[in-house]
Formats: C-alpha cells, sequence, structure tokens
C-alpha cells in the first residue's frame, strides 16, 4: 500500500519562478491521480519531487507516513532509496541494452539472483504483450513498443508508487487509444498507486479516479473526473476542461455583457454575486424560432464542422463567437438568424474570484 | 544557535546525498582546477606586464617584483621598440592580409569547381584538397628551405643550388615565401568553409531569380555573394588568427634574415632579450586572438538570420563546365600537385640524397633512414637509430597521448556538469573558463603558463624543464574543442537516461560505468582522437616549454635545421606526417567521423 501525502510544497526555479506554490496534495493508496494543466503548470516538477530527482525548497513529502523529503527536518531520502517507479516521456530506454537488459537492471541494482531476474523479466514482458522483443535493440522498435518497454522497465521492480510523465504524448492518435486501455487494465490488475501527468485533458478524464486540475503551481481542484467536469470549481478549471471549451458570458466584457444580463433573472437572490456565467456547447440547443425555455437567446447562423459523430456548430452572438455541440446535422445555412437556449440547472455561476457559485 | 543547527543539519544531508549525486563537488573541484590552470597562468601574463621579473631585474636595476611601465614604454614607445614590436606587428598584418589575398580566392574557386560545377572526380579532388590542412603547417616551410636554400645559411645547399641555381634572398626567405607557405596551408579553411556554403545554397534561390527575369550578373551580385559573405568573413578571420597563431613557419623561413612576425619576435624576446617585453607581446597576441573570435561571433550571429528552413533538402543544379572540363581539371591538377605531391615528394625524396638536387646513382643512399652512421653529419643516426629522434618520438608520443587522455576526459567532465546543473553560474563559468584558451594563440599561451608554473608555487614546484608541464599545457590548450563536444554529447544523450537508473536504485558509480561512459563512448574517442592527433603536430605551443630534456619531434626538426642537418629535418617530418595519416585514417574508420568537416584547430 502506498499514499503519497505532499504538504505545503514549494519550488522556485532561480528567483522569479515559482514552479510549485504551497502545494498541498493526498494520493490515496491505490489511486490513479491524473496532474492535469498546460504546459508550464508545475505538474512535471511535482512528480520529479515525489520521485526525488528535483529537491523541494519547501514543505512535506510523505509515502505510508514516512517522511521522505523535509525543509525543517533537513531530511531528503534519495531517489535510488525511494523505491519507485518512473516513465519518462522520451521513454528514455538505455540504447546500449537490449530490451531484457533494460527491464532488468532494475532488479539487478536489488541484487536480485540471475535465475530469478530471468524469470521476472520474462514475466512482465508477458504481461505488457512484448515477451518477443527480448533481444532487440530499442533503436529497432516502433514507438509503441518501446513505450511497453519503459513501462515494463518500470513494472518490473514492482513498485508501489508508479509515476508516468506523459507517456503517451509521442504516440500516434490510434496507438495511444491502445496504451490508454492497456494502463487501465495494468491499473486493475496490479492495483499500485499512479500519478500521471498530462495535459490531455481526455487521457486525464478517461483514465483517473481523481485529476487535480494545476494552473501556476496551484491546485485549483482535486476530484474525481466526472465532478471536475460537472462541477468545476473554478472558471479556469471550467475553461480548461471540456473540448471544445465551454462559452462564457461575463458581466465586465463588452460584446457579452447583454447576453450576461438576460440570464439575471433566472437566479434573483444571486444576481449580485454572479460575474460570469459559462455553458457547455453541449448544454446549448437551437431551434430556428423562438423556443419557450425560461433562457433564450439571438443569434447569427456562422458555419458547421462535422466531426463525424457531432457537429461543432459556431454561432455569432453580439459580435463574438460561441460553440455548440448537435448530435444532428442541423438544416441551416450560414447567416440564417437561430435562437439558442438552455436550461436553468446546466449554467455554471462564478463570482468576481473566479470561484463556481453553487446554484440554490 | 538554532539557525546554526540547522544549517549544519542541512549540510549533513547535503554530505549523506553526495554517493548518489556528486555531480556539485565536482562541478566546484573543476571550477577551482580551471581557475588555477586557465585563469591565473593568464592572470600571470598580465602581471608580468607591469611587473619586473627576475631575469629582467639584473638587466634594467630594478628590483624583482617592483610596478614598472618599463616593458609597455619599450616595446611601445622606445627606440627600440620598431624592432622589438612595431615591425613585426605591421609585418604580420601585412602577411595575413597577403595570405588572405591568395588562400580565399583559391579556396572559393575550388569549392565552385568541386559543389557547383561537373569537375570529373570532384569526391575524389574535395578529399586531397583537404590534405594540406591535415598536415602541420610549418610542412611547407621545411621543403621550401630544401629546395630554395642558399649560402646565407651554413649546412647543406639547397636542391636549387646544387642543380646551378643559386635563389635570391627574396625568394629563399622571408616575406614571400612565408606568404606562399601559409598560403598553401590555409586555403583548404576557405575551400571547406565556401564548400558548406555552396552545398547549403539551395539552386531554386537562383532560378527564383532568373524566373523574375535577373540577368547572370545581377544574381551573383544580388543573391549569390551576399549568401557567402559569412563564409568570406569567416576564412578572413580564420585566416588572421591563423597567421597570428603560426610559429614554425616564419621561424624556419624568416629568422634567418631577422624577418620577424609576432610569433617568432615573441619567442627572440623570450628566449634572448626580456622575458617582460615577450609577455607584453603574448598580451598582444591575446587581444587580438579575443578581438578575432569576438567579430566572428558577431558575424555568425548576424547572418544565422540567412539560416531559412525548406521543406525539402536544397537543391544542387551542376552547370556543366563544356568546353572548359579541360583546363579546369589540369588546373586542378597542378593545384593539388603544387599543394600536396611536390612538398611531400620534394621531402621524401631529399632524404635519400647525400646532397639533395644531386641527380647521380651514387648520391642515392639510405644513410638517412637506417644509417648507423652519417658521413656528412658526425656522431649522427639515420632516422630509425638516432637517439635524439627516437627520444622525440617517445616523448611526442607520451606527451600528446597523455594530454589527449587528460583533454577527453576533462571535456567530458565539464560537459556532464555543464548538463546537469544547468542555468546554474557553476556551468555559465565552467563553460567560458573552458573556451577561454581558444580564444588565446598557441604562443601567447604557452608564455602564460610559463610565467606561472615556471616559479614554484606553494607546494607545486617550478614545472620548467618538464613533461608534467607540457601534458598539462597541451591538455589545457584543447580543452575548448574536447569541452564543446563533451557538452554536446552530453546533450544529446540528456539527463533522462542517467535519471531512469536513478529510479532503478543505480548509485553515481554505478550509473557512471553502466550508463553514462558505455552512451559516451564514441563521443570520449573523438575527444581523445582529435587532440592527439593536433598534439602530434603541435608546435607553436610546445616551441617555448621544450627543454633539451624534453624535446618532441616537432621542435627537433627546428633543432636539426637549426644545425643544417636537412635531411634528418625532412625525415622527421615525413615521419610526423606518417602517423598523422595513419591516426587520422584509423580515426575516421574508427568513429565515421571526417576531419575535414570536424575540427578546426586553429594555430
Amino acid at each position: 500500500m502506498a499514499e503519497i501525502v505532499l504538504k505545503n510544497i514549494r519550488k522556485t526555479f532561480g528567483p522569479s519562478v515559482v514552479a510549485v506554490d504551497d502545494l498541498n496534495l493526498t494520493i490515496q493508496s491505490g489511486s490513479f491521480v491524473s496532474l492535469l494543466g498546460p504546459s508550464g503548470c508545475g505538474k512535471t516538477t511535482t512528480l520529479r519531487m515525489i520521485a526525488g530527482l528535483d529537491t523541494p525548497d519547501g514543505g512535506e513529502l510523505y509515502l505510508d507516513g514516512k517522511l521522505l523529503f523535509s525543509e525543517s527536518e533537513g531530511c531528503m531520502v534519495p531517489t535510488e532509496k525511494r523505491g519507485m517507479g518512473l516513465v519518462f516521456q522520451s521513454y528514455a530506454l538505455w540504447p546500449h541494452m537490449t530490451v531484457a537488459q533494460n527491464v532488468s537492471f532494475g532488479l539487478e541494482m536489488r541484487g536480485m539472483p540471475k535465475e530469478a531476474r530471468r524469470k521476472r523479466v520474462q514475466e512482465v514482458l508477458e504481461l505488457l504483450h512484448i515477451d518477443t522483443l527480448q533481444n532487440r535493440y530499442p533503436s529497432e522498435l516502433s514507438g509503441g513498443q518501446q513505450q511497453r518497454v519503459a513501462l515494463a522497465r518500470m513494472l518490473a521492480i514492482n513498485p508501489d508508487v508508479l509515476l508516468l510523465d506523459e507517456p503517451l504524448s509521442n504516440l500516434d492518435a490510434k496507438l495511444r487509444l491502445e496504451m490508454r486501455t492497456e494502463l487501465k487494465r495494468l491499473h486493475q490488475t496490479l492495483k499500485n498507486t499512479i500519478l500521471y501527468v498530462t495535459h490531455d485533458q481526455l487521457e486525464a478524464m478517461t483514465l483517473s479516479t481523481h485529476v487535480a486540475v494545476m494552473h501556476n503551481g496551484r491546485i485549483l481542484q482535486y476530484a474525481p473526473p466526472l465532478t471536475i467536469y460537472r462541477f468545476p470549481a473554478d472558471l479556469t478549471v471550467a475553461a480548461f476542461v471540456g473540448s471544445p471549451p465551454m462559452n462564457f458570458f461575463s458581466r465586465s466584457e463588452n460584446e457579452g455583457s447583454d447576453v450576461f444580463r438576460s440570464f439575471l433573472p433566472l437566479f434573483p437572490g444571486l444576481a449580485e454575486r454572479v460575474h460570469t456565467v459559462g455553458v457547455r456547447p453541449e448544454d446549448l440547443y437551437l431551434s430556428p424560432t423562438p423556443p419557450l425555455d425560461p433562457w433564450s437567446y439571438p443569434a447569427i447562423f456562422e458555419t458547421v464542422l462535422p466531426t463525424g459523430s457531432d457537429w461543432i456548430v459556431s454561432l455569432r452572438v453580439h459580435k463574438r463567437t460561441i460553440f455548440l455541440v448537435l448530435r444532428e446535422e442541423p438544416r441551416i445555412k450560414p447567416g440564417e438568424q437561430v435562437w439558442i437556449s438552455t436550461r436553468t440547472e446546466k449554467l455554471h455561476l462564478f463570482d468576481t474570484q473566479q470561484k463556481r457559485i453553487e446554484s440554490p | 544557535m538554532k539557525g546554526q543547527g540547522m544549517r549544519i543539519r542541512r549540510l549533513v544531508t547535503e554530505l549523506r546525498l553526495l554517493p548518489y549525486d556528486p555531480t556539485k563537488v565536482i562541478g566546484f573541484l573543476l571550477c577551482a582546477a580551471l581557475a588555477y590552470l586557465i585563469l591565473a597562468p593568464v592572470l600571470a601574463l598580465l602581471l608580468d606586464t607591469v611587473r619586473v621579473n627576475l631575469r629582467d631585474s639584473a638587466t634594467i636595476g630594478i628590483p624583482t617584483g617592483t610596478f614598472t611601465t618599463y616593458f609597455l614604454q619599450r616595446t611601445f614607445l622606445s627606440r627600440v621598440s620598431e624592432v622589438l614590436f612595431w615591425k613585426p606587428f605591421w609585418q604580420t598584418l601585412f602577411v595575413a592580409g597577403a595570405v588572405c589575398g591568395i588562400a580565399i580566392p583559391m579556396g572559393a574557386l575550388f569549392a565552385w569547381l568541386v559543389v557547383r560545377t561537373d569537375l570529373p572526380g570532384s569526391k575524389l579532388v574535395s578529399r586531397l584538397m583537404v590534405v594540406p590542412y591535415m598536415i602541420p603547417s610549418w610542412t611547407f616551410a621545411v621543403a621550401w628551405i630544401s629546395v630554395f636554400k642558399n649560402r646565407r645559411l651554413g649546412g647543406l645547399a639547397g636542391m636549387l643550388e646544387t642543380m646551378g641555381f643559386v635563389p635570391p634572398d627574396w625568394l629563399a626567405y622571408g616575406a614571400l615565401p612565408i606568404i606562399v607557405c601559409e598560403s598553401l596551408h590555409v586555403f583548404p579553411f576557405a575551400f571547406l568553409l565556401f564548400g558548406n556554403a555552396l552545398r547549403s545554397m539551395d539552386s531554386q534561390l537562383e532560378e527564383s531569380a532568373r524566373v523574375l527575369g535577373a540577368s547572370s550578373f545581377t544574381i551573383s551580385r544580388r543573391i549569390v555573394l551576399p549568401l557567402l559573405k559569412p563564409a568570406l568573413l569567416s576564412s578572413f578571420l580564420l585566416t588572421f588568427s591563423r597567421v597570428l597563431g603560426s610559429f614554425g613557419t616564419p621561424y624556419i623561413l624568416g629568422s634567418g634574415v631577422k624577418y620577424y612576425l609576432l610569433p617568432t619576435a615573441l619567442y627572440n624576446s623570450y628566449k634572448v632579450g626580456s622575458p617582460g617585453v615577450a609577455a607584453v607581446i603574448a598580451c598582444v597576441t591575446v587581444l587580438m586572438g579575443v578581438s578575432l573570435v569576438a567579430l566572428d561571433m558577431f558575424f555568425v550571429r548576424e547572418y544565422r538570420r540567412f539560416i531559412t528552413l525548406g521543406g525539402k533538402g536544397a537543391i544542387l543544379r551542376k552547370s556543366p563546365l563544356g568546353g572548359l572540363t579541360l583546363p579546369a581539371l589540369f588546373f586542378t591538377l597542378i593545384a593539388l600537385g603544387i599543394t600536396v605531391l611536390i612538398p611531400l615528394g620534394t621531402l621524401v625524396l631529399t632524404t635519400f640524397m647525400h646532397r639533395p638536387g644531386l641527380f647521380t646513382v651514387e648520391n642515392f643512399t639510405l644513410d638517412y633512414w637506417i644509417g648507423a652512421t652519417i658521413p656528412a653529419m658526425v656522431g649522427q643516426k639515420g632516422f630509425f637509430l638516432n637517439p635524439d629522434i627516437l627520444r622525440s618520438l617517445k616523448n611526442s608520443v607520451w606527451v600528446a597521448g597523455s594530454a589527449s587522455l587528460l583533454c577527453g576526459f576533462l571535456g567530458m567532465l565539464v560537459g556532464y556538469v555543464v548538463v546537469r546543473l544547468p542555468k546554474s553560474r557553476v556551468a555559465a563559468y565552467l563553460r567560458q573558463v573552458s573556451f577561454l584558451p581558444y580564444l588565446v594563440p598557441s604562443i601567447g599561451f604557452a608564455a602564460a603558463s610559463l610565467s606561472f608554473f615556471a616559479v614554484p608555487r606553494g607546494p607545486i614546484p617550478s614545472l620548467y624543464g618538464s613533461m608534467f608541464l607540457l601534458v598539462l599545457v597541451m591538455s589545457l590548450k584543447y580543452l575548448p574543442f574536447a569541452s564543446r563536444s563533451g557538452i554536446t554529447a552530453m546533450m544529446q544523450m540528456g539527463n533522462e537516461p542517467e535519471e531512469a537508473a536513478r529510479v532503478c536504485g543505480a548509485g553515481w558509480l554505478r550509473r557512471m560505468g553502466r550508463i553514462v561512459l558505455p552512451l559516451q563512448k564514441h563521443a570520449l574517442l573523438t575527444g581523445v582522437l582529435l587532440p592527439l592527433i593536433s598534439g602530434m603536430k603541435e608546435q607553436s605551443l610546445v616551441i617555448m616549454l621544450a627543454t633539451p630534456g624534453t624535446e618532441l619531434m616537432t621542435t627537433q626538426i627546428l633543432r636539426f635545421i637549426d644545425y643544417g642537418y636537412t635531411q634528418l629535418a625532412n625525415a622527421t617530418v615525413v615521419g610526423i606526417v606518417g602517423i598523422i595519416f595513419i591516426l587520422t585514417l584509423s580515426m575516421e574508420r574508427l568513429t565515421g567521423a571526417n576531419l575535414a568537416t570536424g575540427f578546426a584547430s586553429r594555430g
């Protein structure tokens, strides 16, 4: 069992760059947690600090209640002694060793006898369906195979904690889906704790038991994926998760403020607090005539992007563009006037601090 | 009290973590070592220009260690300044300018012939063209003096004199032969630089202009020439720094008629005149070297804007020579003959003749290679039996070998620390200090090391006259190349292979042994072999440091020339050239690297 606890972890690079800012996070044993955020938000730094490759400037880090790092105690357990697994974005396979040698390296470092090593390597390679590649060198493998070897190398030592740093970003779309399935299967089988760093929200949503959305070195929300999608705690989270992104109408912006004011009668008690109203593209409806819903607004139909399964529609509302997702093909021509509508419970409300307001 | 406890605890933690990652400690040790070995000598040289040294204090009657402007005045303003400094200075500029005037057009022309025309055998031609750059620069001077030497110098007569034609002084010694010999050595640089520029220039650039209606003249003026400007400027600066750094050629061809360039003037001042004045001249060469590199870097940055990324590789269209094919080929063959065959052929030929230039059967001999006695040279033996040559060969192999190992190892360490501690002050410092010897012309660098290491410093005794000094100075002089290639190789490898091993539980020594060194094998091999080759032919750097016990092959040649032992000097040159050919070929075989594109060493 392996529970990771980060307390007030801080990391700066140079005098001005704050990579991770007072981070608190508890990763429960056996969970699959994704750190999700745009590049430069501090997610990889967080992962490297947990692995021990970077040293935090302050705070404390625990693994199963044991201190791994503490600034005030002067404690720092080196990477070599943490016994975690880490798969790099570039895989970092050792090009001068065969697949079997790569996978067996960690076992060798633990002083495992040769015969046992051979058996374990075979076992892990079979688990990842690459046991036929034992004697190949990394340069003779495809991207997907290299990925599997990188995973096998870390799984060989059977780590309680497996850290994955954007492991799928170098694969093409088809392989990515395959490896995603594979990762989820492995997690279900092995039940170790996985921390997964990604900027791809689809990966985070589909794989994780919990997602931590990071921005500017802070965690904005830490919750199961569907909670994050349905109840984003914060304007930034709402904007980052979901594709096409959520439509926002704010009190302060000129083009949207008319639309914004049209929402206010829907929640009379909150009218003063609400600063931004958001609605997801799939929660908007389109009709050629004014609908009977409590809220609707006229718009000009601009263009449509068919994806095959859906139709992404862009509309002009008061000089700005908003998006809708339809399950059926719209029968409207560009330039025609239409009406958009939604249900009150589908609206996301945010205050001036960008925090979510729970609808009454 | 509490703060102190904290500090101690943090120190203990750091020490406990040391076996896992000693990068910082290695970095700190490297910084200290390079400060002592590179920065301190250069500072000592600067100090020597304004402080009276032991040897000078007796002559000028000022106590040792006193600060004075005497040397500066003597070098730049006194009545003897003309002889000591100004004449060699202007002559250096003149020779360098003239060499540019010959070598650059020559290099550019052949680059164009090889890259842009359908000249037959252009691949072979371009390989042979690089040979003069591979062999030591003073080879041409030695060959020249064997042919054109006249009665002014003692010893054997030159070939031409033996054949009945006495060359005038202006043809035998001084400006003209120096310019010709330096040009022959330097033109491959221009050839390579222009060749690369022409090769990377897409023919479509010219064709676009032609489609838009430009004439050939307009195309050359508006498109081709501007794109060749970086190559032109770089050749120009490189030629200058070559002339500034080369000692052998002006020594062999100029000393007899007292035609001095800065390197020989510096040597003279050090050997027979005032070390203080030598320090001043050395500082001038350092200053010139620094400004040349600064200019080159400025231009490189300026012209980086020219680099454009096309969708596909550049398309090279070769223009047909047509009726000019035969004349061009003939011209190329003559040039190859003059630059490669004739000098080397002459050197080899003279070693088989008692009197070079006398073509009679009884004049030919193997004495200079295997003779136990040589009739014309009392007490000397042939190449393979000659104790002086054999000792210098042993010294050369020993010095160049150890220096290249040390240099390759240091370079890799610098690369390791710089890449592992990016953006740190240690990395920035190591980058800059390890590059410093590149800015300093060889002979100036030797002068600096001499002024620092020739006297005992603390626990370190005077190193003058020791082989160790030669090894040290040589490895430091080549450190810029080794550390550059070390940094590049480590960057290419990245940190992740090593970090992956850390995660797997491997400690530092194991990571080095199992991951880093195996992955750096190739780079390390190149980093050792390149300095080894340069070290075997190094002369400017070691001439001031070699003493009768520590004579290297290259300095032994100059001794033989001083004594007039032409054939022995030439046999030694042939020996070095042979060793260098073998080393270069085996390096190309071992590493797949091509010397022509790899190593632009400077005098």
